[in-house]
């Protein structure tokens, strides 16, 4: 698609059918383009189009920035376009300049031919005319000629003069009658012998006829011979002074004469033929002037002989004006235009199409005219270039176009005309514009409209092909721009990727040095000699340290995570415990905000799990943090509840209306149960169901699910406000995958968010755990005294599931009512009170308390109902106390509950004090304490006082209260919730004060109890028996030693033979401690571990710690052995390698031969323990 | 009385303190120090002994692999004799010993021999070195013990 309209705005392929109505619509598209280029001057209108433009200009600057990525193309594209440009210009120009050329070339020719033919009519008609006049004058004269001859030799010699006279008026006579018919001819001239000349002569200007003859006396008849001939010549007629002419006018039409003759001087003469003029007897021609006449005159001349044909008695002269030549090529000028003239072969003009003269006037009377020399400028100039070009050898025809004269261009056409005698040149003179004027022009006005045409038509074309390439050069523009980001996008990936993994490896790197600084802050801040100041900095600095090194935790776990390399631990823990700890610790930092924090577990949750404790803790860490970073007023609840894998319809039944809104997520879960069971059908695994509750300020659906990618906040003012690094929810999902659940925002009613998540965790084979205790029998009635409503009514529900009643109140003054009415109405014997303050409800409860037989009133107080601003909550503490010896009370303080209030409190004699929050396992402790208080008041009635033994010194715990008498009561919570329980007495309320001192101490560790433990206890190793194979003295010792300081029982050898042969040895003579290279046993007394009688299977070590490389047999080959020996048991005996190489490649060949875990040396104490501790475990737990 | 023991106790801190600062002695030998107690009083002295017997009998073991005149040189019995001097060292915290080791192996792994006898040597003056010094640390113990006070904990950090 893209390919085809690319191709085909390129190279424009008109025969593609495909591609036709694509053209058609790229046309369109051009079109309207163009449509919007001319239009936007006069667009005002059209103001949709122009914001066509306006989008276009924001596409043209989007495109600015990435046109320097491209430039490459961009200049493709400009060769192209400008190689096409150039190719219609040379095909335009082409066709032009033929069509042009063809045209005039054609109209030229055809238009020559024509012109040649007219200028050879022209010069052809006037030569005619000549050709006639000549005629014409050469038969009269022959005509006259004849006469003449016949009217002579009539005469036949005439001797007299009578006779003479006579022949000379027949003479004039028939001579009149010629020239009378002969209207053309100018004169007719008759020269006798004797010298006498008749002759009749026309007048052209004055339109007479004139006889001109010359005086009869002076010639004799016979007085000329033949001799004389030479004698005979025009000389003699002009120069005969002594003869006189006479000049006669007569009537031009009758011939009759007018007036006298008048004698003329002979200047006045006309010209007369004489015998000079035919020297040869033959007839001939010759132009001549006349003074009487502007234009020369074509004479003929010939002889009259006598009878015999041997003398010339006279001579015949004939003279014709070629005037009527002149007049008809002027005509024939004034027709076609141009000028015509005819020339002698000398030169000398003969006729001209123009007015002006052809004779020159000189001084001996007028001559004939060169035409070189005539006063015609055209004439002149045409007669200079045809001698300039041609000389004297003229040809017969010359045909000149384009003849410059002056400054316009003319037509030269020369013709010969070859009369006898009288060769004549006729030459034609037309300017050119007269013919081809009008061509011109018109092949002019074409070109011109040829050449813009062309040009309109090159500037559209290249305007097209711009539009055209524009496109083009946009999607080249569009894909440099895809094809670099999608660049950027694969590097950009690859290197986030190059990010976890440098992350997950550089884990240890990171961690090590922060590890470090907050370890030898820890030394500095247990130093005694530092001043205030530099503790609060220590103190401070130790703060950012650890929040540091959670930071990089988070990151850190996360890359693991994403990299894949986070294995999650299997061992088993107690899941409650954990849960409580997490609240614990959350609910002091949420008192400051006034939150309350409610733990709420079902009682069908598992008490141990199988998983990564550690991991889990930090799931919910995360939730609740997160959760109490957004929620300033209100609750956090953490529910948590349970469903058998394999009981997957109990589970729907049960939870169905907890999970309205879960349905996709249930769908998923079933076939991933089916799944899981298919897998693991043996496998008592638990799809364990947790909520994170809270009445924060929510998140919007629409980020319900983005807020578990990483560095995503659901406000992204978050930061400001909160800090954090959007991590936590990201770390917690993928936390939550590993672990086999889903987690998910889930809809809520009213204000805050719901997490809602499950886990699938295995749990320990083992028989039930869940013994929940009965209290239903015992009747007991609890009355909640608590500020915060949620906690009160989950721990109320709770306690009404498990039959006991259960009284709320809210504040000091219900309580008091409701102690009042439980209480007092046993003095006022049974005469209720009604109040009428107290709900109907709750009137119901209480009377339904009061069918009670026997009840056990316990009163759960908290701190804060009592007033403790001021100084009521003594007077209120005393008010209390009178009821002390019908129920007991059982208190919840505040972690930064005073100490005043609680020595008042112990000097009561309450004894019950459990930090707050409340949640299950600390109310069933207190309700424990109450019943096995109360046996023992029943036990000791008389005596009216009870003993609050409990169960308060488990081993985990550091009290060392030597008072308190070691537990005898085995419920099922090992904890001891209770802050403090002294043995005390109801009368001797002066408890022991002193006593209560390193208890509160205690009390105070008891918060961070966690972090105590791990630091001091150094009895970790406790029980566990090692074997340590070793052969180095000096490492051997040392490790003895440090291995039995933590309570570990210790055997060394000294190479891998002796290992496997004690192992075999002991495995056979288990019973025998005596082989064992004992050491000091610091047995203590709470370990009830003994060597000799705990052996819970045959193996004899719990672990073997083994040296690498030893002499005889080294690490690798007595592992190697071991574990060959093992095929076939159950067993399998952890073995730890300790090696000096520090190589990946060591530890994988550890790990090879069948080695669990792998320890470096020096050996790092705490290292060694979570080691040796995570591997023998299971088995010592 | 009480002004000789706490001059005794003093130059016994400075005196430890200076054998960390030279780099003869790291970490190591302060956890060996801890685990010394009323259980083990003499524990820290034993273990040292046992890891000078066993470096006299390494360096000759050694020695005696390298001597040329015997032969050829066994270039692997020499380094697994380093390998285990090595470890002991860095049991004990002989810290420029273990450092010695270090390079003593990568020459050893080499086969360069005149590196290896250069480290040889370096390492028998270094651990007779650390003897001497061990040995004046612990005659200043006794003389405080002898006067009647209690050996000081050195805290090197």
């Amino acid at each position: 698609m893209r390919g085809d309209s690319f191709s085909m705005s390129i190279e424009n392929i008109p025969d593609s059918p495909m591609v036709s109505r694509k053209k058609k619509m790229k046309i369109r598209k051009v079109f309207d383009k163009m449509t919007q280029w001319v239009t936007p001057w006069r667009s005002n209108l059209e103001s949709p189009r122009e914001m066509m433009i306006l989008r276009g200009d924001v596409e043209q600057d989007e495109f600015q920035y990435a046109s320097s990525h491209c430039l490459s193309s961009y200049y493709s594209v400009f060769v192209v376009r400008l190689a096409i440009m150039v190719m219609l210009a040379i095909l335009i120009g082409l066709l032009t300049v033929l069509t042009w050329h063809f045209t005039r070339i054609y109209t030229k020719q055809s238009l020559k031919t024509l012109a040649y033919g007219l200028r050879y009519e022209l010069l052809q008609r006037p030569v005619l005319r000549m050709w006639s006049v000549v005629n014409t004058t050469s038969e009269l004269t022959t005509a006259q000629v004849k006469l003449s001859e016949y009217v002579i030799k009539k005469s036949d010699k005439p001797t007299t003069q009578e006779e003479l006279v006579e022949m000379y008026q027949a003479m004039k006579d028939v001579t009149w009658a010629l020239f009378a018919s002969a209207k053309a001819l100018n004169a007719i001239t008759i020269n006798y012998r004797n010298g006498f000349v008749q002759a009749f002569h026309r007048d052209p200007a004055s339109s007479s006829t004139f006889y001109i003859f010359s005086d009869l006396k002076n010639y004799s008849i016979n007085g000329i011979g033949p001799e004389d001939v030479s004698g005979w010549n025009n000389q003699s007629i002009h120069g005969n002074m002594s003869a006189i002419w006479y000049q006669q006018q007569l009537d031009p039409v009758t011939g009759d004469k007018l007036g006298k003759p008048l004698k003329i001087p002979p200047d006045d003469l006309i010209n007369i033929a004489g015998i000079s003029q035919v020297p040869d007897g033959e007839a001939s021609w010759h132009v001549t002037v006349s003074k009487y006449m502007d234009s020369p005159l074509l004479s003929a001349a010939l002889p009259v002989f006598d009878a015999s044909n041997k003398s010339i008695v006279a001579v015949v002269g004939v003279t014709t004006a070629l005037y009527s030549v002149g007049q008809l090529m002027r005509d024939l000028v004034d027709v076609h235009g141009g000028h015509i003239y005819l020339t002698s072969q000398e030169g000398y003009l003969l006729a001209t199409s123009t007015n002006g003269p052809l004779l020159k006037n000189t001084t001996n009377g007028p001559k004939l005219m060169k035409a070189i020399d005539s006063e015609e400028w055209v004439i002149r100039a045409g007669a200079q270039w045809l001698e300039k070009t041609y000389g004297s050898k003229r040809p017969q025809e010359v045909h000149a176009e384009n003849v410059k004269l002056g400054d316009q261009r003319y037509y030269i056409d020369s013709f010969y005309l070859n009369l006898k005698r009288l060769p004549i040149r006729g030459v034609v003179i037309i300017p050119r514009k007269f013919i081809m004027g009008k061509v011109d022009e018109r092949a002019f006005k074409t070109l011109i409209i040829l050449i813009s045409a062309s040009v309109c038509i090159f500037f559209i074309g290249c305007v097209c092909i711009l539009i055209l390439t524009n496109g083009v050069s946009k999607e080249m523009k569009l894909r440099a721009e895809l094809i670099r980001q999608l660049d950027a996008r694969r590097r950009a990936e690859a290197s986030s990727n190059y990010k976890s993994q440098f992350l997950a490896n550089m884990s240890h790197e990171l961690r090590t040095p922060m590890a470090a600084v907050i370890g030898l802050l820890d030394i500095l801040i247990s130093d005694d000699c530092l001043s205030n100041e530099q503790y609060a900095t220590v103190t401070q600095i130790r703060k950012c340290s650890t929040a540091l090194l959670r930071l990089l935790n988070n990151i850190l776990d996360l890359s693991k995570v994403e990299s894949g390399k986070l294995v999650l631990e299997e061992a088993e823990f107690d899941l409650g415990r954990e849960l409580e700890g997490l609240v614990d610790m959350f609910s002091v930092q949420c008192i400051n905000q006034n939150v309350e924090t409610v733990l709420d577990l079902s009682d069908d949750m598992p008490a141990l799990v199988r998983g990564d404790s550690a991991r889990l803790v930090q799931i919910f860490a995360n939730l609740i943090s997160n959760s109490i970073k957004f929620t300033t007023t209100g609750h956090i609840i953490l529910r948590g509840w349970c469903e058998n894998i394999n009981s997957l319809h109990d589970e729907m039944s049960l939870t169905v209306d907890r999970k309205k809104p879960w349905a996709p997520m249930k769908t998923k879960l079933v076939q991933h149960r089916n799944h899981l069971q298919k897998c693991c059908k043996n496998a008592n695994k638990m799809v364990l169901w947790f909520e994170v509750d809270d009445t924060g300020c929510g998140i919007d659906p629409s980020k319900w699910d983005s807020v578990f990618e990483s560095f995503e906040q659901a406000d992204p003012s978050t930061t400001r406000t909160h800090g954090g690094t959007g991590l936590g929810l990201c770390i917690v999902r993928n936390l939550v995958n590993k672990m086999g659940g889903e987690i998910k925002v889930v809809q809520k009613n009213g204000l805050g968010t719901l997490m809602r998540l499950y886990l699938i965790l295995s749990t320990p084979e083992t028989a039930d755990q869940n013994i929940q205790p009965d209290f239903s029998k015992y009747g007991l009635v609890v009355l909640l005294s608590m500020y915060g409503s949620t906690a009160r009514m989950i721990t109320s529900k709770w306690l009404r599931t498990h039959g006991i009643a259960t009284v709320e109140a809210s504040d000091w003054n219900e309580l008091t009512q409701i102690i009042r009415d439980l209480l007092e109405m046993g003095s006022r014997d049974n005469s209720f009170d009604s109040q009428n303050n107290i709900a109907d409800s709750l009137r119901a409860e209480l009377s339904n308390i009061k069918e009670i037989k026997n009840p056990v009133f316990v009163i759960v107080v908290d701190i804060g109902v009592l007033d403790l601003t001021t100084d009521i909550w003594k007077e209120q503490l005393n008010y209390l106390d009178r009821f002390s010896n019908k129920a007991k009370f059982a208190w919840l303080l505040k972690h930064d509950t005073s100490n005043i209030v609680k020595t008042e409190l112990r000097r009561k004699g309450h004894v019950m004090m459990v930090n707050k929050p409340l949640y299950k396992a600390k109310m069933i402790q207190i309700l424990e304490a109450v019943i096995k208080n109360r046996k023992r008041c029943s036990g000791l009635r008389n005596r009216g006082n009870w003993n609050s033994d409990d169960s308060s010194e488990t081993s985990g715990e550091k009290h060392i209260d030597k008072s308190v008498q070691p537990s005898t009561l085995h419920s099922p919570v090992l904890k001891n919730y209770l802050i403090d329980a002294t043995n005390s007495n109801d009368d001797s309320t002066s408890a022991s004060m002193t006593q209560k001192n390193p208890e509160e101490e205690d009390w105070k560790d008891r918060l961070y109890s966690g972090i105590a433990l791990d630091g001091k206890n150094l009895k970790s190793l406790e029980g566990i028996r090692i074997l340590l194979a070793e052969d180095t003295p000096v490492l051997q010792r040392v490790a003895t030693i440090m291995l039995e300081k933590m309570g570990a029982t210790v055997t060394a050898v000294w190479d891998g033979q002796q290992a496997v042969d004690s192992l075999n040895y002991k495995s056979i003579n288990a019973q025998d401690p005596t082989e064992e290279h004992k050491s000091s046993e610091e047995e203590t007394a709470n370990n009830s571990i003994n060597p000799q009688s705990s052996l819970r299977n045959s193996s004899p070590y719990d672990l073997i710690l083994m040296d690498c490389q030893m002499p005889k047999m080294d690490g690798y080959e007595a592992t190697k052995a071991i574990r060959r020996a093992e095929i076939g048991t159950e067993q399998h005996i952890p073995i730890v390698a300790l090696t000096a190489h520090a190589m990946s490649s060591d530890e994988a060949k550890c790990l090879e031969v069948g080695m669990d875990a792998y320890l470096t040396k020096p050996i790092d104490r705490n290292l060694m323990v979570s080691t040796i501790l995570s591997l023998t475990k299971p088995s010592s737990a | 009385m009480d002004a000789l023991i706490a001059q005794l106790q003093r130059q016994f801190r400075d005196y430890t303190i200076s054998l960390y600062q030279q780099g003869f002695l790291d970490d190591q030998f302060t956890e060996l120090k801890k685990l010394q107690d009323d259980g083990s009083p003499d524990f820290v002295a034993e273990v040292l002994t046992l890891f000078f017997e066993d470096c006299v009998k390494l360096i000759s073991n050694m020695a005696r692999a390298l001597d040329k005149t015997t032969g050829t040189v066994d270039f692997s019995q020499v380094g697994a004799s380093v390998h285990q001097l090595k470890g002991s060292s860095s049991s004990v915290g002989a810290k420029r010993v273990k450092a010695l080791c270090v390079s003593f192996k990568e020459y050893c792994e080499a086969k360069n021999y005149e590196g290896c006898v250069r480290c040889l040597q370096q390492v028998d003056i270094e651990y007779k070195a650390l003897k001497t010094k061990l040995q004046d640390m612990f005659n200043l113990e006794k003389q405080i013990i002898q006067a009647g006070g209690r050996v000081p904990q050195v805290d090197i950090n």
